[in-house]
């Protein structure tokens, strides 16, 4: 794992501003991942050191969870000041080195901003709060009435009651959508647009390549109206974007919406162009989180049929040119089931949740190890996956070891444990005493770090670890077409296979994948490419020849091929 | 270049007829026909290859035999490992020609679509579906279906018109009709849309009944220390539970009976005739395996049911290999019924119950057949599964049937069903036994259980 850093690697302004239609991303908690100052909590430096690792992982795009200045009740999620680094995790020269030492290797770099509210020891809510005449008054939802905007839900059902808190200095109520110490800003109010744009503006100048927007459905609030998705929210979308674009053309807006598909198109802009087949313009966000996708591939996988996945596809409409759906297993919080119908989510519960620890909100808290059993052949065929359909992966931090989770930390810490480097002392993660980590890391038989770590992952070459780092290999040198190709589900009349075309310019691509543990055989019918020969793109193994009869192949248990439909013989 | 004519004298077809009729699988006959009529024959494209569409009366039933021509000397790659559907060289005067089953034919694939479709649709690819019975499928470009019916019955082809009538009483489960060949009020060939991604309920029921027999253990676990838990072998836990299937095709049976209501009408059941039907078929049964002790005990019960529900026109001939299960939900196909039964019958008001009772005896097939693929003892957690896909299936139906008023009160249901159940099963012995030995043990078990009740 020597430093690759080269000048050809590093990014340049202005250089291929569709770089996230292909790339891989790769979720990282600050304070999860290397501890540079053994004060027991990771830090920026930390992810910077660890630079080389993540470059020969093959990531293309670093995405970072909040590392601003926060009372943290929240993950960080509560901000109580835009500009400022949380001291534990350094300060906004590290912020700058990290980005440029990350840009030195190819590697791009985007952080969540949460546009929705802060925490409620930001200055501006402190300020808010005491009277109802302060400058800062009108910055936040204010309201006599906590009946208002009665139809909109309750998102953590578990600790909030009511979307209203009382404001006892200006004997009023504030709205929140989240926690209670979370007030949603104001967006009627020309000075928090003004003010958050400016946000915006200061991260993108210190060099990072776009913003992962946190909770964006919810920037507006209107009588009468659930308060999602409302037009005032788009167009502060289409501001913000423009805003963006014009300053720091090539940097991305990755929006958090947890909506059916059909909803979420929205989100790129334009809405499906009134005929509901997708399109739109594209002038909102360039990648929204396609959600129901995740817990899809799951059912597949325990049902053994394809149905769970294409039924969802099927009522995916398409996006924007030059926008993108980001793909995952998992990730920071629960297996979300919130897109899933109540008798599927009965079923995931049943499955996957059998311990009532391990629900959190309406979701589960697990990663993807435990989730799967610990099986080795279903993650690398739900990786295959992830790395195959459209979308751009994102993989989240220690699942590419296969770590496991801890179902009796609290919340949603379960699934934020330090990374495991090394088998040594606190995983390798931090030289801090042990009392002083922010969470222990996993020492449990078959997850724990003695067992799973980098370090003697890399030194075995059949290691998960270096799968997925010749997975992704093969994926950077198609990722054209997976990024950007057609895609088209094929027939096939066996239910557990699940086979696709990615096609792009001259280049053709078949994916076929067996959702069962057992070995399954299909008849594939490929005669629009009579003539062509498969070539295997993990071993470049050619096939025989596709005929004018069916296409046979057999696939083992959880099996799946990539395959090359090359031109001419072989 | 010397253009034949592809105008043939029929007469001269009768012979090669003879020959290649007892060949084909459509064909119902178990020997060479003594008569054979050419009724019919049109020349549906006299361009190069030709096609000339049959209607051919072989002992008294009617077939539809599309024929390719082509020059004897060329012989077309796609007839290669296809020797059935060569019926070889015919014509006398203006040379002779090749002829064979033109539904292999790519380029009169082609051509049939656009005859059927009157030029309305067209395609690139073309490919047949193999492994058909009673009829010839084409499906082009993965976007339509095409399917050309071998045998002819007089009026309406009973699949076409049940289900255009579903469709336009809104039920959405069924693949409607784009536009059919129709001559002299025959049905002989109806184009529909293809249903992408489809696979049929039986291949998704095995799916299911592997994959719980792959967990459930039948060996007993060692015990390794007194608080570990017992293993859970439940078809609700397996991962390939089928059970929210199977209520969904409750739910949408129920509204194809619904439909074929509204569309038919609906009239008062007679249990006794009922009773009587299932009676005449239980007491020409001679299976020295069939206690019919049983049998007269749920047939009895079925004369006390007062009200046994409404009859309506039914499927027929419904089970899980007739159901499509497709990334937008279940279908339906194949509406002619049994095909042993003329058609008149066929179109006879029943029980929906009937249907029900079909599907029922399909998850039984179902969980006996995955349970031969394999070496070892299966038959509790096979019968879980029966019991389990039994109940969804059930439940989904029931509750939509009994708001449309489609069932009898729950005792009556049960006594109709037992007894339709027991026709079923009855039919099947006959089958098995004539063709699959090997599996009559499957209608004796269900005879055994019917009988006990």
């Amino acid at each position: 794992m020597t430093a690759g850093v080269s000048d050809s690697v590093s990014l340049t302004e202005g250089s291929d501003e569709r770089w996230f239609q292909k790339a891989v991303f790769y979720e990282v908690l600050v304070r999860g991942f290397f501890d540079s100052n053994n004060d027991g909590t990771g830090d920026l430096a930390g992810i910077t050191e660890k630079l080389d690792y993540l470059q020969w992982l093959g990531i293309d795009c670093i995405w970072l969870l909040p590392f601003y200045q926060s009372p943290l009740r929240d993950g960080g999620y509560d901000i109580s000041d835009f500009f400022t680094v949380l001291p534990e995790y350094g300060d906004l020269a590290d912020a700058l080195e990290l980005v440029e030492q990350a840009h030195r290797r190819g590697i791009r770099v985007i952080a969540d901003m949460v546009m929705n509210h802060t925490s409620d020891q930001h200055p501006w809510f402190v300020e808010s709060r005491r009277d109802r005449t302060n400058p800062k008054a009108d910055w936040y939802v204010w309201h006599d009435d906590e009946q208002r905007f009665s139809e909109a839900r309750i998102i953590f059902v578990d600790t909030e009651r009511s979307n209203w808190s009382w404001g006892p200095e200006r004997q009023q109520y504030y709205w929140h959508r989240f926690f209670a110490h979370q007030p949603d800003l104001n967006y009627d109010n020309p000075e928090v647009q003004q003010a958050m744009l400016d946000v915006v503006r200061f991260w993108l100048d210190i060099g990072l390549d776009g913003f992962r927007l946190d909770a964006v459905p919810y920037l507006f609030e209107r009588d009468g109206t659930n308060g999602e998705n409302l037009p005032e929210t788009h167009e502060f979308l289409k501001r913000l974007r423009k805003e963006v674009d014009a300053t720091h053309p090539g940097r991305v807006l990755l929006a958090e919406a947890n909506q059916w598909p059909a909803d979420v198109v929205d989100y790129f802009g334009g809405g499906d162009g009134g005929d509901g087949v997708g399109g739109g313009v594209g002038d909102e966000c360039h990648m929204c989180f396609h959600f129901p996708l995740m817990p899809r591939m799951f059912m597949a996988v325990r049902r053994e049929q394809r149905y769970p996945i294409t039924e969802i596809l099927s009522q995916t409409p398409d996006i924007p040119e030059g926008c993108q759906w980001g793909i995952f297993l998992r990730n920071h919080d629960e297996l979300t089931l919130e897109m899933v119908t109540d008798e599927e989510r009965d079923y995931m519960y049943a499955e996957y949740a059998k311990d009532p620890r391990m629900k959190r909100n309406i979701g589960i808290g697990r990663r993807l190890a435990p989730l799967v059993d610990g099986d080795r052949k279903l993650a690398e065929l739900l990786h295959g996956m992830l790395f195959s359909l459209p979308g751009s992966p994102i993989l989240y931090y220690g699942d590419e070891i296969g770590m496991g989770d801890n179902i009796y930390l609290g919340d949603r810490d379960g699934v934020r444990t330090p990374m495991q480097w090394t088998p040594d002392r606190n995983a390798g993660f931090s030289r801090a005493d042990f009392a002083q980590l922010y969470l222990p890391p996993l020492m449990d038989p078959v997850y724990g770090f003695q067992a799973v770590n980098v370090e003697a992952q890399v030194r075995n070459p059949s290691s998960f670890l270096q799968w997925i780092q010749r997975a992704l290999q093969v994926r950077k040198r198609h990722n054209d077409t997976f990024g950007m190709g057609s895609f088209e589900i094929l027939q096939a009349e066996n239910p557990s296979i699940f086979a696709f075309i990615r096609e792009r310019g001259d280049e053709v691509l078949l994916c076929v994948n067996n959702l069962s543990r057992f070995a399954q055989p299909v008849e594939l019918h490929l005669s629009r490419f009579e003539g062509r020969t498969p070539v295997e793109l993990v071993g470049r193994v050619p096939f025989p020849r596709i005929g004018e009869l069916p296409y046979l192949l057999t696939l083992g248990g959880h099996g799946f091929y990539w395959f090359q439909l090359t031109e001419g013989p072989q | 270049m010397n253009r034949l004519t592809p105008v043939i004298d029929s007469a001269a077809l009768v012979e090669p007829l003879r020959d290649f009729l007892p060949r084909q699988r459509w064909y119902s006959g178990t020997e060479t026909p003594a008569s054979v009529v050419v009724e019919d024959s049109r020349v549906l494209d006299s361009g190069w290859p030709a096609l000339v569409d049959l209607i051919v009366d072989a002992d008294g039933a009617r077939y539809q035999v599309p024929l390719g021509l082509r020059p004897p000397d060329e012989w077309p790659d796609f007839l290669r490992g296809h020797d059935a559907a060569v019926m070889g060289e015919v014509g006398e005067d203006g040379g002779r020609l090749l002829a064979y089953d033109a539904v292999l034919d790519p380029v009169l694939g082609l051509t049939l679509l656009d005859v059927v479709s009157a030029s309305r649709e067209s395609a690139d690819r073309v490919r047949p579906v193999g492994g058909e019975q009673s009829n010839s499928s084409l499906v082009y470009d993965d976007r339509l279906i095409l399917k050309l019916f071998r045998r002819i019955h007089r009026g309406r082809n009973l699949d076409v018109e049940m289900t255009e009538a579903l469709s336009d009483a809104g039920f959405e489960h069924v693949a409607r009709p784009l536009a059919t060949l129709t001559v002299d009020e025959s049905d002989l060939a109806v184009l529909q849309p293809f249903l992408v991604g489809g696979t049929d309920g039986w291949a998704l029921a095995l799916t299911s009944l592997r994959d719980l027999f792959g967990v459930g253990d039948t060996q007993p676990v060692p015990v390794i220390s007194d608080d570990m838990p017992p293993p859970v072998v439940d078809p609700g836990m397996a991962g390939g539970d089928f059970s929210a299937e199977a209520r969904r095709l409750g739910t949408i049976t129920a509204e194809m009976h619904q439909a074929s209501a509204a569309a038919f009408g609906a009239v008062a059941g007679d249990p006794q005739r009922w009773a009587a039907g299932v009676e005449a078929q239980v007491e020409a049964e001679a299976h020295p395996g069939f206690d019919k002790a049983g049998a007269r005990g749920v047939l009895d019960a079925l004369r006390r049911v007062g009200d046994g529900g409404p009859a309506i026109r039914v499927h027929g001939d419904y089970h899980l290999g007739q159901v499509m299960r497709t990334d937008a939900g279940w279908y339906v196909l194949d509406f002619e019924g049994e095909p042993d039964r003329p058609p008149e019958e066929r179109r006879r008001a029943s029980s929906p119950l009937r249907d029900v009772a079909g599907m029922l005896r399909s998850f039984h097939y179902a969980s006996v057949v995955a349970q031969l693929e394999r070496d070892e003892d299966c038959t509790g957690l096979a019968q879980a599964w029966e019991a389990r896909n039994r109940t969804s299936f059930l439940d989904g139906y029931v509750a939509s049937a009994a708001k449309a008023g489609l069932v009898p009160e729950p005792a009556a249901t049960e006594v109709v069903l037992a007894a339709f159940e027991l026709e079923k099963a009855v039919y099947e012995l006959g089958y098995e036994r004539a063709h699959r030995p090997d599996w009559q043990s499957i209608p004796l078990a269900a005879l055994q259980r019917l009988g006990a009740r």
